[in-house]
């Protein structure tokens, strides 16, 4: 008798029906499933099992060098080391995050923070660095526990540094850690990058950065490598060779003697910048490895603003520079001959206001060589007079002032030329007459930055080309513009320049060399409208604040080199004799003069 | 004493299966023994290993072929007591390998007294299960019940609740193939069910973790779920073709934990694709309709019963470890038969197919025993 042959018929649930139901089952449950993971889920578990084998690691690549003209290294890379973290490795984080904070001394709750933000932008594998620019000492601590916490790794990076510290921080800028708004306009960028800040880091970021690779390893489950390919290769960042020298920025840095203010030198035929100091200064290594927060306020509170890069970014009245420019549209449309002369008494009256010019004493006669080089306020009065301040404007507009010069460094200020306009606009109020005589002799509302004078003195010099200024050695001379000046109109502004220096009533005589032709103009730019009690003071006995801007314009020839030399010294009082030294040292540097002649 | 003519009854069938099925585990062994490392493929021992097991397995099963199975009913009292003893003395003199006593060692191999137990539950089992008639009551349920029990509990201590459910399944399988009484039956039904939640008090924190992480895989990914997340990244990348023979980088490159017993299949299922799975799927549920028809063929209750009870011993294992390969079980510790590593193991799955091919080739001598 078999199992089965019992009177009773099996139930489905039991006896052959069982193991049939049993196979069945089996075979459509997981038939199914098979279905279903292999098929169905195939791309998805694919591309888990392509994770899971490869990891990418990112290969930076350094930074472009920077140099100036004459090859020196102003801007370079040196390692630096910093703590970094790999998540998949850490086995504990926030004890790892105790023992970091126990090495650094950096408090707890800060580590934990810059970690959460890193998170969500570190790639799987990746190194986070939690603490940059790490001593040597603690290098050699980490590597010495390296089994007792894995995860921790030291990670080498180039570090920024700038050799010449504050002399050339307006020119190069500074490059610090990318902030959150940076990471997320730039995806090229990754947590703990630097980026370019300021100066020629920032505008000429892209070339200098060049562009990470990607290297992708195989691995097997416990992390070994066991092939690795580069996906895309890493590009160098481009080396760039400045126009400026460091020789020469150090002499007009050292002729400023810690006052505020400006010098910008130019080759007049090229518009390379061959200097370019703002004072005060400030030193870029410090944003480097990371700024305090108390350093940056006081840098920003600073009265004297340190971190304004004064050649582009301040806009002063040019005072009697602009006389350059009035004198220039007199002649060209024709108010005034070369011979034309104006009485000068001291002042000049329109209506019932009196305006006076800088000597009480009148300078008597004046023609328009002798308005530039003694910087008759008179003779420009009646220029302004009969040339209407919208013509003006529009004169020194085309002259380039007012508008942005395009120079490699960010946020250049454009200036201002004042229209009738303009003041309606700005302040609801009529233009007055007498804030056109104001305005011709370069003070009121007028503002411009001293590279747009450089820039202008150097188109006088240079046969009228409007240049680009530029940082970069390599550029060739971008011409933008033609000045709007008759070759006879700028031989007699040119003239009338080097009369200012040459000749012994001349304002600029300090610049006076030898076998060099020089030419200068003086310009004092007030900043208030001089108060009757400090009227008759000598600068000295003024307050500070309220002491006149000093201006000196210049340019010097020889050989075929041509050059403009700017000097702006805030509050500094007097053009010739406080901006002129300054000028006077740039030339004698760029010809080889020795001190003392 | 050995009848020619019982060669001709032997069922090809069967052993034809069992080749390929022993042959298919040996070539994935193959592959999950190749480990890829920098400098080319590596391989481990474990290939030859199983062919060596394999070799003992046919002698094993070569010997219980030629012994009439009938005399087995005479041994199987003796044969369930020394497991037993053998069980009690693992607890006491055992081995202790990953935290767990579940090894003798005889000097020559380490013997695994759990998989004698299965085979005397399943002897002893088959005997009281032919003498008792009809449908099972309380207290034949209980008879026979007792017989798993006891071996389980011995089990469940070393620990391995794997093998103790095992032998528990067997049973219940052997059992419900039986039948049971309607009565009794329908009062199982509702009160087994209500009974596991208790279980859950017995389970040592591991296995409560293992549950857990069958629920949710994602809560411990680099734990227990690690495992789960693997072997169904491993399969579900395998596609419709497979990735090939010595393709499979889940394993090759290790992530693949325990490739060589529990998660074998995912190394087929990696390299041989739905394709393939699909095949050994079949193979399977091939195999084990052969033995299905051998225990209907039976010309005893007896025979019968021990032909169902190999059935169940190899459903459930195929079950559960496809089912834990698969992500629709929770990870426990069972190979799946001829396809996974393991010495005793595959002794015992020859034994059993010797069992089997026992019943049947005798299928006509005894027409009127």
């Amino acid at each position: 008798m078999g199992a089965f042959d019992t009177p009773e018929r099996p139930r489905i649930f039991s006896g052959p029906n069982l193991l049939l139901i049993c196979i069945v089952l089996l075979f459509c449950v997981f038939g199914i499933r098979l279905w279903y993971l292999q098929i169905y889920k195939n791309d998805f578990y694919t591309s888990r099992a392509q994770e899971n084998r490869t990891r990418q690691s990112t290969m930076f690549s350094p930074r472009g060098i920077i140099r100036d003209r004459d090859g020196v290294l102003l801007a370079e890379n040196t390692p630096a080391y910093a703590l970094a973290l790999v998540r998949e490795d850490c086995p504990d984080i926030p004890k790892t995050l105790d023992q970091v904070s126990r090495w650094t001394g950096q408090p707890r709750d800060e580590l934990e923070k810059v970690f959460e933000i890193g998170r969500k932008r570190v790639k799987h594998f990746d190194e986070q660095v939690i603490v940059p620019n790490i001593p040597f000492e603690l290098v050699a601590l980490v590597e010495a526990h390296r089994l007792d916490w894995p995860g921790l790794t030291i990670a080498v990076r180039p570090k920024r540094s700038y050799a010449y510290g504050p002399t050339l921080a307006h020119v190069l800028g500074y490059v610090a850690r990318a902030n959150e708004e940076e990471l997320n306009d730039d995806p090229d960028l990754q947590l703990g990058d630097d980026v370019g800040k300021q100066g020629v880091e920032y505008v000429l970021e892209r070339r200098l950065r060049g562009a990470k690779g990607l290297e992708e390893f195989e691995v097997d489950a416990s992390g070994r490598v066991l092939s690795s390919r580069i996906v895309t290769q890493p590009v160098k960042g481009e080396d760039l060779s400045l126009s400026v020298s460091l020789s020469l920025q150090e002499v007009a840095t050292k002729a400023l003697d810690g006052r505020a203010g400006s010098v910008v030198a130019l080759d007049a035929d090229t518009g390379e910048i061959l200097a370019q100091v703002s004072l005060p200064s400030y030193d870029p290594n410090e944003f480097v490895v990371g700024i305090s927060h108390a350093k940056w306020k006081e840098l920003l509170e600073d009265p004297e603003h340190p971190m304004q890069n004064r050649p582009v970014q301040s806009a002063y009245p040019p005072g009697s520079v602009f006389k350059l420019v009035v004198g220039g549209l007199a002649l060209e449309s024709g108010s005034v001959t070369p011979a034309t002369t104006v009485f000068c008494s001291g002042s000049y009256k329109l209506g019932e206001r009196s305006f006076r010019c800088w000597n009480k004493g009148g300078h008597g006669l004046v023609d328009f060589k002798k308005s530039l080089r003694e910087s008759c306020d008179v003779y420009y009065y009646q220029l302004g007079e009969r040339l209407g301040v919208n013509a003006i404007s529009d004169y020194a507009t085309r002259c380039g002032f007012g508008v942005r010069t395009g120079v490699e460094l960010p946020h250049e200020r454009s200036g201002n030329m004042p229209t009738a306009e303009w003041k309606l606009k700005r302040f609801g109020e009529k233009w007055q007459r007498g804030e056109t005589l104001n305005y011709s002799i370069g003070q009121g509302y007028t503002q411009t930055t001293p590279l747009q004078v450089a820039r202008f003195v150097a188109a006088l010099v240079n046969g009228g080309k409007l240049l680009r200024p530029t940082l970069l050695a390599t550029a060739s001379p971008d011409v933008i513009g033609e000045l709007p000046m008759k070759a006879s109109t700028r031989k007699l502004i040119l003239d009338a320049m080097v009369a200012t220096v040459e000749e012994d009533r001349g304002t600029a005589r300090l610049l006076r060399r030898t076998g060099i032709r020089i030419g200068g103009k003086t310009g004092t730019a007030q900043v208030v409208k001089l108060m009757d009690k400090y009227e008759k003071k000598k600068t000295q006995e003024i307050p500070y604040k309220y002491r006149d801007h000093a201006w000196l314009a210049g340019f010097a020839e020889k050989d075929g080199r041509r050059y403009v030399a700017v000097a702006m010294v805030e509050h500094g009082g007097h053009g010739g004799s406080d901006a002129g030294p300054v000028v006077a040292a740039v030339f004698d540097a760029l010809f080889g003069v020795q001190q003392g002649n | 004493m050995f009848d020619r003519r019982l060669v001709f009854h032997i069922n090809w069938g069967l052993v034809a299966l069992t080749a390929i099925l022993f042959l298919v585990g040996v070539i994935n062994l193959y592959s999950a023994s190749a480990l890829r490392v920098a400098t080319g493929i590596e391989l481990d021992s474990y290939f030859n290993k199983q062919l060596l097991w394999g070799g003992a397995g046919l002698l094993v099963m070569s010997c219980i072929v030629l012994v009439d199975y009938r005399h087995f009913k005479a041994v199987s009292w003796p044969y369930f007591v020394l497991s037993l003893l053998l069980l009690v003395g693992v607890s006491v003199a055992g081995k202790t390998i990953y935290g767990a006593r579940r090894w003798l060692d005889l000097g020559f191999f380490n013997l695994q007294p759990t998989e004698l137990a299965k085979i005397a539950v399943l002897i002893l089992g088959a005997r009281l299960l032919a003498r008792m008639d009809g449908r099972l009551g309380w207290v034949n349920l209980g008879k026979v019940l007792l017989v798993g029990l006891v071996p389980a509990v011995l089990v469940v201590k070393q620990p391995d609740l794997g093998s103790a459910l095992n032998i528990l399944l067997i049973l219940g399988g052997m059992i419900l193939f039986k039948g049971i009484a309607g009565g009794v039956f329908k009062v199982l039904i509702v009160v087994l069910p209500s009974t596991l939640p208790f279980g859950w008090f017995f389970l040592h924190d591991y296995q409560k973790q293992r549950i857990l992480t069958f629920l949710d895989p994602g809560n411990d990914p680099l734990g227990a779920g690690y495992h789960i997340i693997q072997s169904q990244i491993a399969i579900g990348s395998g596609g419709f073709w497979g990735k090939g023979f010595l393709q499979g980088t889940q394993s090759q490159l290790r992530f693949l934990p325990e490739k060589h017993t529990d998660f074998a299949f995912a190394v087929f299922g990696e390299e041989w694709g739905f394709f393939g799975s699909v095949i050994l799927l079949t193979l399977f549920c091939s195999f084990l309709y052969q033995i299905y028809i051998v225990a209907m063929e039976a010309k005893d209750d007896f025979g019968s019963y021990l032909a169902a009870g190999v059935f169940f011993y190899f459903f459930w294992q195929i079950l559960i470890n496809m089912g834990m390969v698969l992500g629709i079980m929770p990870v426990v510790g069972i190979p799946l038969p001829f396809i996974s590593y393991g010495g005793s193991a595959s002794v015992v799955n020859f034994c059993m197919i010797g069992v089997v091919l026992n019943v049947a080739m005798r299928r006509f001598v005894f027409k009127n025993a």
